[in-house]
């Protein structure tokens, strides 16, 4: 099993990318992840599958610069013009055209791009200004192309105050409050600070990517990206998307990647893990209500001698509920309650002692699938600060142990990888699990099969890159076994991405196949 | 600051020279600060306010006129846009809508337009705004009625 014959036909450029470039962990992720994508399989070249694009801030800024140039130029209007029309219809450049060329008059005047000033100041020698109300000569006063003049201050505190107020700056108008006319970036150029003027930048920037609807920014804390997903759902490619930051999330729901399972499961996981509703939840299965006052009591203690937090105090037996002064001789000494089995009798509190299992089961339940999910969400995590690690020491240090050159230890880099990808599949099907109805049992079954090949085969293949490896990193003799150490492990990672490939396969198509493998079996 | 008090400066000097240009409004600015300023506007007629004496009071902010100016009515009033409590006013000019154009003057015919065209969606008084809403226009005017004249008219006798 060649690992570089199977994965690397994409060209030599990818070669070098893996291990040199600054987007080195970002290039393998989404070669992993599209690489397990099912229908394409992603072999020949895996950019022509990938659905999105990673943006960087001077990648917004150069696509902001050619969706201007291009609407100044089809438009024949000025720069500023353009910038203030993609702001205000959203960069939707296709909607600019149509409406434009529709009814430009109609544009102009909900856009407030005046052709010609409603009136005229600079013929005078004097003029007013519509804020302090002060005369100046004609020539120092400024307007926003409609002929209402005010003074340069006043125009630098108005347009202060709208930038340091938010967005909303990117939409100015003219102070008149009769006037619409739009004031763009060569009047904030103008007349803005220089941290004014980046703060309006940023907003500018920031509102490329906001009030797209095909992108979005990265949700990694921190990251500059965004990400333009042009794709739909279709193809089988799903949502996940991985940003230079090397953080891997869904795009339509913003939540970590979480191919197979659906955007709607993620939700309602994630409201279910949310430790408020799962407190309460605790809470009654190890509680009783107080008899008095009906608030939960926890039973943090062996002795059955239940004191009710204050203001209540009320003490009570736990097994039976009834007043405690009620435990003297007459029932048998306090810690020898002979008022439980009489109390068991009672159908009432037998129901409540019922009600309390089928929680408390409940939970058990819950606790199964988000013990897993748990787990090998910190598998994930400490699977990619082994790879770090793989990569910044231990590849070198093999390469000299071994006497291998460092492209022929790309076989390592390929299981960390392919494990750090597994279980984060392998994480989202517990919580696919969870919500599989006990009622549909092929489809458990089948569901708890491919999940178990697959999870055998993860573990199999993490041991071998995590224990195994560790023999050759301690030895001074090149090891004449490194060879089959090779074939072991590229085996392995090849195999455990088959299962994980059909797991992530049938999941998506609902275990639709589940007769099939019924038949088999 | 001194920006703020050279124009209201100005106001002040045009509310002197212009003192019977609008019978309606009366400003008066404070005699010890020039920053606090109250207004006697009437009551718009064929509104329930008609014959009313309304007193507001406005507190101006250092950055007038780049900030508008906070006004609410002194005297009581029932009016969906008023707090019948605080006298605070919901009005767009004076929040999001302002423009630094507007003078305390064009506020006041503001409000006095706000009187006469209450706008029930966005209430600050929540039973005149529902009475108003409900339909029942003959409801709010006789309870604005009411309150118009034990209010807002001088006591007779
Ligand atoms: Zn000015
Ligand atoms: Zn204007
Ligand atoms: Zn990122
Ligand atoms: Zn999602
Ligand atoms: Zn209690
Ligand atoms: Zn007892």
């Amino acid at each position: 099993m060649d690992f570089d014959d199977d994965y690397y036909s994409g060209g030599e450029e990818e070669d070098q990318m893996l291990y040199t470039d600054d987007d080195t962990d970002a290039e393998d992720f989404d070669f992993i992840d599209n690489a397990s994508d099912s229908s394409e399989l992603a072999l020949s070249n895996r950019h022509h599958v990938r659905n999105y694009t990673v943006l960087s801030e001077s990648d917004i800024r150069q696509r902001q610069e050619d969706d201007i140039t291009k609407i100044s130029t089809v438009l024949s209007i000025s720069k500023v013009a353009a910038s203030i029309l993609l702001r205000h219809y959203n960069w939707n450049v296709g909607k600019i055209h149509d409406e434009w060329f529709a009814d430009e008059e109609k544009v102009r005047s909900t856009v407030g791009l005046l052709e010609n000033p409603v009136m005229e100041y600079k013929d005078a020698s004097e003029a007013t200004c519509g804020i302090c109300f002060d005369t100046y000569p004609s020539g120092e006063m400024l307007d926003a192309g409609c002929g209402h003049p005010f003074c340069s201050s006043c125009w630098a505190g108005y347009v202060s105050i709208a930038i340091n107020d938010g967005p909303g700056c990117l939409l100015l108008r003219c102070p008149d409050p009769s006037c619409c006319a739009a004031v763009g970036q060569d009047m904030i150029n103008l007349l803005a600070s220089g941290e004014e003027k980046e703060k309006y930048c940023g907003y500018f920037t920031r509102s490329y990517i906001e009030d797209n609807r095909k992108t979005k920014w990265c949700p990694a804390p921190g990251c500059d990206y965004a990400v333009d997903f042009c794709g739909g759902r279709g193809g089988g490619g799903g949502y996940d998307v991985t940003c230079h930051c090397s953080c891997s999330f869904c795009w339509n729901c913003t939540e970590e990647a979480h191919r197979p399972v659906d955007c709607d499961t993620v939700a309602k996981w994630i409201l279910k893990n949310c430790a408020e509703s799962e407190n309460m939840n605790w809470i009654l299965a190890n509680s009783k209500p107080c008899p008095k006052c009906k608030r939960p009591i926890e039973k943090n203690q062996g002795c059955m001698h239940m004191t009710c937090t204050p203001p209540c105090k009320y003490e009570f037996c736990w097994l039976c509920l009834g007043p405690w002064t009620d435990h003297g001789q007459t029932t048998g000494g306090f810690y020898a309650c002979n008022r439980y089995e009489e109390a068991k009798a009672d159908k009432e509190f037998q129901e409540a002692e019922q009600q309390r299992e089928i929680i408390k089961n409940s939970l058990e339940r819950y606790y199964h699938y988000y013990e897993r999910w748990a787990t090998n969400q910190s598998s994930r995590q400490k699977a990619l600060a082994d790879l770090q690690q793989m990569q910044t020491v231990h590849l070198e240090k093999l390469s000299d142990l071994q006497c291998q050159p460092e492209s022929q230890l790309k076989f390592i880099t390929e299981a960390w990888l392919q494990i750090v990808e597994c279980r984060r599949v392998l994480k989202w099907t517990y919580a696919y699990g969870y919500y599989l109805p006990e009622e549909e049992k092929a489809k458990r079954e089948f569901f708890e099969y491919l999940q178990g090949e697959a999870e055998a085969a993860l573990e199999r293949l993490h041991q071998c890159a995590e224990k195994e490896l560790e023999v050759y990193l301690n030895v001074k003799d090149p090891e004449t076994d490194f060879n089959c150490f090779r074939t072991k492990l590229s085996g392995l990672t090849s195999v455990t991405k088959t299962f994980f490939e059909n797991l992530v396969k049938a999941l998506e198509n609902g275990l639709s196949d589940v007769n099939a493998h019924a038949a088999s079996n | 600051m001194q920006a703020s008090r050279a124009r209201l400066f100005k106001e002040f000097k045009e509310v002197q020279r212009e003192r019977s240009a609008d019978p309606d409004i009366q400003l008066v600015c404070d005699d010890s600060n020039i920053f606090k300023w109250t207004a006697l506007i009437k009551g718009p007629s064929e509104t329930p306010y008609e014959g009313g004496v309304f007193q507001l009071a406005f507190a101006v902010p250092e950055q007038y006129p780049l900030q508008p100016p906070q006004v609410r009515f002194l005297t009581k009033i029932f009016h969906p846009n008023v707090h019948f409590k605080t006298g605070e006013i919901c009005l767009d000019i004076l929040k999001n809508a302002w423009s630094p154009a507007w003078t305390l003057q064009s506020v006041c015919r503001a409000i006095i337009a706000l009187m006469a065209h209450p706008e029930p969606d966005s209430p600050l008084n929540c039973d005149s705004g529902n009475l108003l809403r409900s339909g029942d226009v003959r409801g709010y005017q006789s309870m604005a009625r009411m309150y118009t004249r034990l209010a807002a008219m001088p006591k007779k006798g």
